[in-house]
């Protein structure tokens, strides 16, 4: 019943040729998203003399661990990977970098991979977690082709510890169907929303970050924000809003589909995927600003299968591989090479790619929100409130 | 007496197992509460009463806990009584026994997914729309209080079924017989006989349902959607979000001390109701 | 009366039809009902993350209710011979480790085993050399030792509670025509704790496989099945959440049911 041959269902390979036909998808991207140009590449691998050298070349194991988010991968691509290495892909998937990072603290071994979020990359380098990437061991990563402002965050005392996967924003999606035209752009719309006309039908996150940082922009306060007063000002709002909200969660995707819930902070991939399958959820920046983000490959180091954590990166990094996992969870990769691969109605969408003056007010997620103490309270009182 | 050395060998095992998953993990729990949160998260070992002295920050906890806990301990009662009644009285024998099995197979089963299938039928597309068809609007159920209640009767009603089933099972039916021949009115029977003997059943099952709602994490989890709390969410959440572990451990070691205390005090009052006899049926 | 039982059996028994009913949907979301197919139950079964997490949860069940079942049985019988304070200590013990809810259960071992683990791993690594060094971690072992404290302590429960209630003449007869105690424990107490022994194994298994929050906490990067459920829960897109729900329920009726004729047979 594996359908390891096409990757991608048989409905999305004939949309996929059908858009190429249409021309709106190079030559070179439809083989390398349907899989056609990988699954030669495999098929190559599966031929004897071929394929023992190549696991000649690089012994790797037959397992390797990654801890990632929940619709970030293709399980098909994994599978690929197995294929092509022998060397078979375990996912953990986890709801938020501090969960994350309790686990990796908490004597979190056996995984190889991990995909961190830009502001928790110091932490991890502080607390001697993950270890300095060997460059020279992942050839598909070009630097010139990543934009510096997604590829800094993994650089920590000019030792590069992390390689960028993907960029993207936090904004909030909304079901426009529940909209009688006029449709809200700002934080605080979208909080005296929460505590007004839409009161029990939106969501907010339940991690720290940006459950604060967008109650943060309300006032119009840094989305970094650790001063005590605002931190203060920020925690009367989720208050005041928890009984209104829907729900407290970073899994809102299940809620907006089934009409549950209107409006919710999102994820712009999540955003795509919900856009996707239902043209009438809209995705939104407010204009006060928000986060910013680049999510990260990293190395433990007690990482128990090295060479595969390296080859499964690196894997994932060429070109066309990154261009077909982007076209499955939605997200933007910050490299030249990758988005060049992707279709038009990617690279031409405002959800990957928003307007200037609203990209300009984004703030990266700082380090430090993250060992905050009183931010860790405040977020810990909204949800026991 | 020393034990002898067959004893002694059958109990090390067990012995060895208690010690190292149970005492010390205890042990730890109780050094960690004294300490610090470190400047990532983490412990750092001092000696402070302060985590015990911020307990009252996770009051909101405590008392959601200590209110749904018993509210849902007492719904499973009403709800679990009439039908244990029904089956240890009134069902014919002839089906009794596979009636009793159809009440433990959904407790055989993943609480995962039997509260999986409540947010399915709660959720806007279950008996929501079901109602608005109807033509009475469309409430909301899920992520409420009523939806944790809901999972969590549903979660736990067996384990309130079977202690009232064995005790009104073992009830002497010459007692009912000689109270309605005296010409008291059911009513009348069922107060003054039927319910003060069936009152260990009562205690063990309420017990149980006690024990595990004190410790809930899943049912307001995915009921509650992160709205409702209870003690095992926001152990949950010092854990793997604030990380902190010296105040999780706080909170872990006192919510260990109130259920043992409350239990201990529910077996004795347990133990004087049956007349001194100690086995309590516990499944 | 009769209505209420069948409105209760129905509050029973509607949810887990609709877990079924969904798994046979056709439609990608299970949010909606669009015709009946078997094809999530081909797309389940071929899912290797679900058929890795089932493997890791049966193995785990299995050696962890294999351990409980053989350790809490010799101590239950051991435990008839102890007396004094010896036996106040060992049934408070074992009255704790079932009182303790799974929560605290899973930090406790979590935040222990990390402290044992940091103490010893150096010292390991020392020994073993620093090229590829032996570490201790978390994972299958530590699922298997925080899950068998809980059903070691069930399964010394309901065998003490059958040792009680045996036929202790039988013994005595044996003892009296000089059979040695290991003989003696062989062939007549044996026989007649099994259905208990049976019984705490199949708990034990049970609540093994379905436990979720000891191993949230403590499986480090194992997934087991709960695990992976609890995650596709969250993501909540696809019925294949309804099929791996009803496998689960068909075996978990299979076995009791299977358990129900063993134990007839055994107590005729």
């Amino acid at each position: 019943m594996t359908d390891n041959s096409g990757h991608i269902s048989a409905k999305e390979f004939l949309e996929r040729l059908e858009s190429y036909r249409k021309g709106s998808i190079s030559r070179r991207h439809f083989l390398g998203v349907t899989g056609l140009g990988l699954a030669t590449s495999v098929l190559a691998g599966a031929m004897p003399g071929l394929a023992s050298r190549a696991r000649a070349q690089g012994n790797i194991g037959d397992r390797v661990v990654i801890a990632t988010w929940p619709n970030y991968h293709d399980p098909a691509d994994f599978e690929a990977f197995k294929a092509a290495t022998g060397c078979a892909v375990d996912m953990n998937v986890f709801g938020s970098n501090e969960e994350m990072l309790a686990k990796l603290q908490a004597g979190g071994t056996g995984w190889d991979v991990v995909v961190a979020t830009n502001y928790t990359i110091t932490t991890y380098v502080g607390e001697g977690i993950i270890e300095e990437i060997d460059l020279s061991r992942l050839p598909n990563y070009d630097k010139s082709a990543t934009d510096p402002r997604f590829a800094g965050p993994g650089i920590v005392d000019g030792k590069t510890y992390a390689i960028p996967r993907n960029v993207g924003t936090t904004g909030f999606c909304i079901n426009t169907a529940d909209f009688d035209g006029t449709t809200p752009t700002s934080w605080k719309e979208f909080w005296d929303l929460t505590k007004g006309d839409l009161s029990g039908r939106s969501i907010v996150h339940d991690y720290q970050l940006t459950a604060i940082g967008n109650a943060l922009k309300y006032f119009g306060y840094s989305f970094n924000s650790v001063d005590p007063k605002e931190l203060d000002d920020a925690e009367k709002l989720l208050i005041e809003a928890k009984p209104h909200l829907f729900a407290i969660t970073s899994d809102y995707q299940p809620s907006m589909r089934s009409g549950d819930a209107t409006m919710s902070m999102c994820w712009a991939g999540d955003a795509t995927q919900l856009h996707r399958d239902m043209p009438e959820i809209a995705y939104i920046l407010g204009k006060e600003g928000g986060e910013i983000w680049s999510d990260f490959f990293t190395i433990p180091a007690s990482a128990p299968h090295k060479d595969a954590a390296y080859a499964l990166i690196d894997f994932l990094l060429e070109p066309n591989m990154a261009a077909k996992e982007a076209l499955y969870h939605g997200y933007a990769t910050g490299d030249s090479r990758v988005d060049a691969l992707l279709p038009a109605e990617m690279r031409e969408s405002e959800i990957l790619y928003p307007a200037a003056d609203l990209l300009n007010a984004l703030e990266f997620g700082a380090a430090v929100t993250m060992t905050n103490p009183q931010r860790a309270e405040i977020l810990a009182r909204f949800k026991s409130a | 007496m020393r034990p002898s050395l067959r004893t002694t060998l059958f109990l090390a095992p067990a012995t060895a197992w208690l010690l190292c998953m149970l005492v010390l993990p205890l042990v730890v729990v109780v050094v960690f509460s004294f300490g610090e949160r470190g400047g990532a998260g983490g412990y750092v070992p001092a000696f402070t009463f302060e985590n015990y002295a911020n307990l009252g920050a996770r009051w909101a906890a405590f008392r959601n806990t200590l209110t749904l806990a018993p509210f849902g301990t007492l719904l499973c009662l009403l709800i679990a009584y009439p039908l244990a009644y029904y089956l240890a009285q009134k069902a014919s024998p002839r089906w009794r026994t596979l009636l009793l099995i159809l009440v433990i197979v959904p407790f055989w089963t993943s609480i995962l997914i039997r509260s999986y299938a409540w947010i399915q039928i709660l959720g806007g597309n279950g008996l929501p729309r079901l109602i608005g068809e109807f033509g009475f609007g469309r409430p909301r159920f899920i992520n409420t209080p009523f939806a944790v209640m809901v999972g969590i009767v549903y979660g736990y009603l067996p384990l309130m079924v079977f202690p009232i089933y064995v005790a009104l099972e073992k009830l002497d039916r010459r007692l009912l017989e000689a109270s309605s021949d005296l010409g008291s009115p059911p009513w009348r029977t069922f107060l003054q006989v039927t319910l003060p003997l069936s009152l260990a059943g009562v205690a063990t099952g309420s017990m149980l349902v006690f024990i595990l709602l004190m410790g809930e994490f899943l049912i307001p989890q995915l009921l509650g959607g992160g709205k409702v709390f209870f003690i095992g969410n926001a152990l949950v959440d010092l854990f793997l979000q604030s990380r902190n572990w010296p105040f999780g451990a706080a909170l872990a070691a006192t919510l260990v001390l109130v259920m043992l205390v409350t239990v201990t005090l529910y077996l004795r009052s347990l133990r004087r109701l049956s007349g001194g006899r100690d086995d309590v049926a516990l499944m | 009366m009769r209505l209420y039982a069948l409105a209760v059996y129905l509050f029973l028994y509607i949810p887990i039809g609709v877990i079924a009913l969904f798994s046979f949907n056709a439609g990608r979301h299970a949010a909606q009902f669009s015709g009946f197919s078997l094809q999530w139950y081909g797309k389940t079964l071929a899912n290797p993350f679900v058929v890795g997490a089932f493997k890791t949860s049966f193995t785990v069940a299995i050696s962890s209710a294999l351990l409980a079942t053989l350790f809490g049985t010799l101590a239950a019988v051991a435990l008839q011979g102890v007396r004094g304070r010896l036996r106040l200590l060992y049934d408070a013990l074992v009255y704790v480790a079932l009182m303790v809810p799974g929560i605290v259960i899973g930090i406790a071992t979590l935040i222990a085993l990390v402290t044992v683990f940091d103490t010893l791993n150096p010292f390991l690594a020392t020994l073993t050399g620093p090229d590829n060094p032996f570490q201790l971690g978390l994972g299958k072992g530590s699922l298997i030792a925080a899950h068998g404290l809980f059903t070691m302590a069930l399964v010394i429960i309901i065998v003490r509670a059958r040792l009680q209630g045996m036929d202790r003449s039988l013994l005595e007869a044996s003892a009296d025509l000089g059979a040695p105690p290991m003989r003696s424990f062989l062939q007549i107490t044996l026989p007649q704790i099994a259905p208990a022994v049976m019984a705490g194994f199949l708990l034990a298994f049970t609540f093994s496989f379905d436990d979720f929050i000891i191993a949230f906490f403590v499986a480090g990067s194992e997934t087991t099945l709960p695990i992976y459920v609890f995650s596709s829960i969250r993501r909540g897109v696809t019925p294949e959440i309804n099929v791996i729900g009803t496998l689960v329920m068909a075996a978990s009726l299979i076995s009791l049911i299977t358990a129900q004729v063993i134990m007839r047979r055994r107590s005729h």
